[in-house]
Formats: C-alpha cells, structure tokens, sequence
C-alpha cells in the first residue's frame, strides 16, 4: 500500500475551508428558519388549536417519517414536474427550505415536550398574581422551556451542518461536494474524505464548546 | 404570519447572498450559455485545487469565444445533468454525452466532437477478463444515468451479469477489488491508468464505438443555441484549435472521425 500523501492533504486543506461559509451558512440559515417554525408547531401542538393542531400533527408526521434526502429529491427534481414556477428555486435555497422543514418536525417535538415539562405549579402561580396565559407563556413557561430544550436543539443544529452534504445532490458545491470532485480527480479518497472528517469534527467541536458556555449561562439562576 | 414573513424574507436574503456566493445562474441571458457537468470525469472535467479543468472545459471555453457566448459552468452529480437539463436550471451538458437513438429523440444534438470507445476495466493482474464478452457472472459497475449501462443491457447474456449502477467514484471499487469491472470509454480509461495511482488496467479492446456530442433541449431556443455552437465547432476544427485541445489532453486527436471501422486509437497501450 502506498504511504499517505499530506502534501496533498496539507494543500487540500486551503480549498476545502473555502467551502466552509457555504456550509455553515447554510446550516445557520436552516435553523433560525427551522427554529421559528418549529415554535410555531410547538404552540400550536401545546395549545390544541383545532385543525390546526392536525395539521401540525401531519406535517412532523410526515418530515419526520421520511429520510430528508427522499425529501430533498422530492422538491428539488419532482415537485417542478407539476409545479413549473419551482424550477426558478436553485440548489442553496431548495438545501435551507429542506432543512427547515425536516429539522423543524423533530425540534417542535422537543420544543414542545420542554414545554409540557414545566411543572403546572408554575402555570398556577403565575395565573394566581393575575398573568394571562400569554404573559405566564412568555414570562414563566418559555424562559424555562429554553433552558430544557436547549441541549437538545444544539444536537439538531449539529446534526443540520453534517447533513447539508446533502446539498451536493442538488447540484450545489460544498465542503462535501467539493471534497468529492476533488477526490474524482486525485483519485486519493481516503485523503480527501480524512480531511473533509476533520474539519466538520472541528467545527461540531467549537460548537459544542460555545454549547456548554450557553448552558452554563442558562443555568446561573440555578446555581446556589 | 409575521413568522411565516421572517421566514420567507430570511430565506430570500439568505439564499440570494448564497447564490452570489456560489455563482449559480438562474435566469438564462440571450448571450449565456450553462453548461452542466459533473467535474468528476477525469480528464474530460475534474476539480483539482478548487479549479475546473479538462478537455470539455477548453472545448466549451473555445466554443464560447467563437460563439460570443459566456460560458457558465454548472457542476452536479452526473446523474442529476439530465434533470437539470429537462428543467431549463442548464442549457446543455458537456461530460462525453454519448449520442444514442434514445437521447437523439428527446433532445437536439450538436455535430460529433469526441470519437471513442466503450471500455472494460479491470483490478490490475485481474487476467480472467479480456473484454465484454468475459463478463458473465461477473459485477460490472458503472455511473448512474451512464449509456454504458444501456449497452451492457443489450447484450444477449445481460442477465448473467450482476449490474450496479453508481453515483461515483467506480474506479475505487474496482481498484479495491469489490466488482469486478467497470466500464468507461476508452480515452478517459486510459488517461486515469496513466496519470493516476489507482491499480487499474484496461480489459481486451472497446467493445463499441460511441460518439460524444453536446445535447440541448429540443425547443426553439436549444436548436438556437445547437446552431451556434455547431458552427464554432466546425471553425474550431477547420482552424486546428479543437485538435490542439485533444492532444494537449490526451496526447493525441480523438476528435476525429476513425477512417476505418474499429481503428485503433495512439493514445495508449493496452
């Protein structure tokens, strides 16, 4: 077997990193739009608002029970089959909408159970010194409900970066699409792949550190 | 509603900062042509160090300054190429689109530019496979959405080969000795064994002979644009550039139509 190239790796290292905006900002993107979204699901399921409470039922049934690249394929190469206007989305945008939606169903979940899980003592006091249920949900319930489902949003949001090497598939170049043509020319795969795993473990490494500072944040008014 | 307007605006900014980033065309311009192809086909279009290059490249790049046309490349899966195309995010592909019966009703070919042939590949030392008609029983891997597969298919004893189809990365699987096979055309084949360090070596002689042109789609604006790119194609070639651009590659012109059937191409030995 031959030895491992690292000047190779070494140079590849430079054009990989170019990619990393992408990436991430994709990724960022997906979830402040997933977190809005599952928000609204999460009140909605909380809440039972009729129909509504269905369609929200609905939707995290079926983005959570179908793998997001079924659902990437879907929209981007069969929906404009039908609906033509959605051939004008392009790759970038079609890899956030996809991540919106998928990651959106299993954060509403645990946005939800973080609220459910706020003790009803809490609901009662604040209703006892005249709050309405909006104020006791914005002032007592979601502070806490924040604090519960932070770590777990965290874990999404990790799960979000790896999974915009999907994008690649739609024709959009980033860190894993431009790891794979580099790799389709230099024919050094484990080289290629090498690098591209240690810099994604990089970056969820940085993110689980600013994670834990967030946390530790979250939990001052806890500390004795 | 006001969640759903963030989001729609986010999504808008975000990905409208994203597509500058990247460079991805949407609207066709009357003196822009996109060029789709996979970047992965080495030497006819591969990425080394971040840059687009290979024959394909110099050849649409030299069609554009005939043609005025800019050049825009558009790089996805290989698979995904005819997709694009279908749905008008492309004009055309350039990845040695083999011209077929099939592919010659959907779409509006230009003239021939690449002549060549379909390859068998085999694991260096691999010495039970001498061509095609050695596959039997044996796994023959190739690209998803390829032609190859198609010719594979017509072979009379097809159902003793254990056919796979694959996004990428064929070459690995063979060298590592999971199939038995793949199949390519020859000069690519040839240049990979070449220039790379995979344990490959070509398998017996091409078994059919297969002629690359560029598709586009059958409408009033692709034959436009089929038009156009025909007559560079034959200034390039009158002026010798569309030759210079094969050797430069591939050491020698297989941009030519073989005078005699089966001709044996001066790039390589087997």
């Amino acid at each position: 077997m031959q030895a491992l190239n690292l000047d190779y790796m070494a140079g590849l290292v430079p054009v990989l990193l170019g990619y990393l905006p992408l990436t991430l900002g994709m990724a960022a993107a997906g979830m402040v739009c997933a977190l809005i979204l599952a928000c609204g699901l999460a009140v909605i399921r909380v809440s039972r608002l009729p129909v509504l409470d269905q369609a929200a039922k609905l939707f995290i049934s079926f983005f959570r029970g179908t793998p997001l690249l079924v659902q990437l394929f879907l929209f981007y190469y069969g929906l404009p089959q039908f609906l033509a206007f959605l051939v004008s989305i392009n790759g970038v945008t079609a890899t956030i909408m996809g991540l919106t939606l998928h990651f959106s169903a299993y954060m509403a979940e645990s946005i939800r159970a973080a609220i459910t899980g706020i003790d009803r003592s809490q609901t009662e006091a604040a209703q006892s010194i005249g709050m309405t249920n909006a104020q006791t949900m914005r002032r007592i319930i979601l502070p806490q409900a924040t604090r519960v489902a932070t770590p777990t949003l965290m874990n999404y949001f990790i799960d979000m970066i790896k999974s915009t090497s999907l994008a690649f598939t739609l024709g959009v170049t980033e860190l894993m699409g431009a790891t794979q043509k580099e790799a389709a020319s230099s024919f050094l795969y484990f080289e290629a792949f090498l690098v591209v795993a240690v810099i994604y473990w990089i970056v969820v490494e940085a993110l689980s550190w600013c994670q834990k500072r967030l946390e530790k944040r979250l939990n001052r008014a806890y500390q004795r | 509603m006001t969640a759903f307007r963030t989001l729609a605006r986010t999504l808008a900014i975000t990905s409208l900062g994203l597509t500058t980033l990247l460079g991805t065309a949407m609207a066709a311009q009357a003196d822009t042509l996109r060029v789709g192809m996979s970047g992965g086909y080495y030497p006819f279009t591969f990425v080394e160090r971040d840059k687009l290059q290979g024959f394909e490249v110099d050849v649409m790049n030299a069609i554009g300054e005939q043609t005025g046309d800019d050049i825009q490349f558009v790089t996805a899966s290989f698979s995904g190429l005819a997709g694009m195309l279908d749905s008008g995010r492309i004009d055309t592909i350039a990845n040695q689109i083999t011209i077929t019966p099939e592919r010659q009703a959907k779409y509006a070919f230009s003239a021939p530019y690449v002549y060549d042939g379909a390859q068998v590949v085999v694991r260096k030392g691999n010495d039970d496979i001498h061509g095609v008609e050695d596959l039997k029983g044996k796994t023959v891997i190739m690209n998803l959405g390829s032609n190859y597969e198609t010719l594979l298919k017509e072979l009379p004893y097809a159902d003793e080969i254990n056919l796979k189809t694959y996004e990428s990365n064929i070459e690995q699987d063979v060298a590592l000795g999971r199939a038995d096979a793949f199949v390519m055309d020859r000069t690519s084949a040839s240049q990979v064994i070449k220039d790379k360090p995979l344990p490959l070596q070509l398998a017996g002689q091409p078994f059919s002979r297969i002629e690359n042109a560029l598709p586009f789609r059958d409408n009033e604006e692709g034959r436009a644009q089929r038009d156009r790119v025909n007559q560079a194609l034959e200034t390039l070639r009158d002026n010798g550039e569309l030759k210079a651009i094969s050797e430069k590659w591939f050491g020698g012109d297989i941009t030519e139509a073989p005078q005699t059937e089966g001709a044996e191409k001066n790039s390589d030995d087997a």
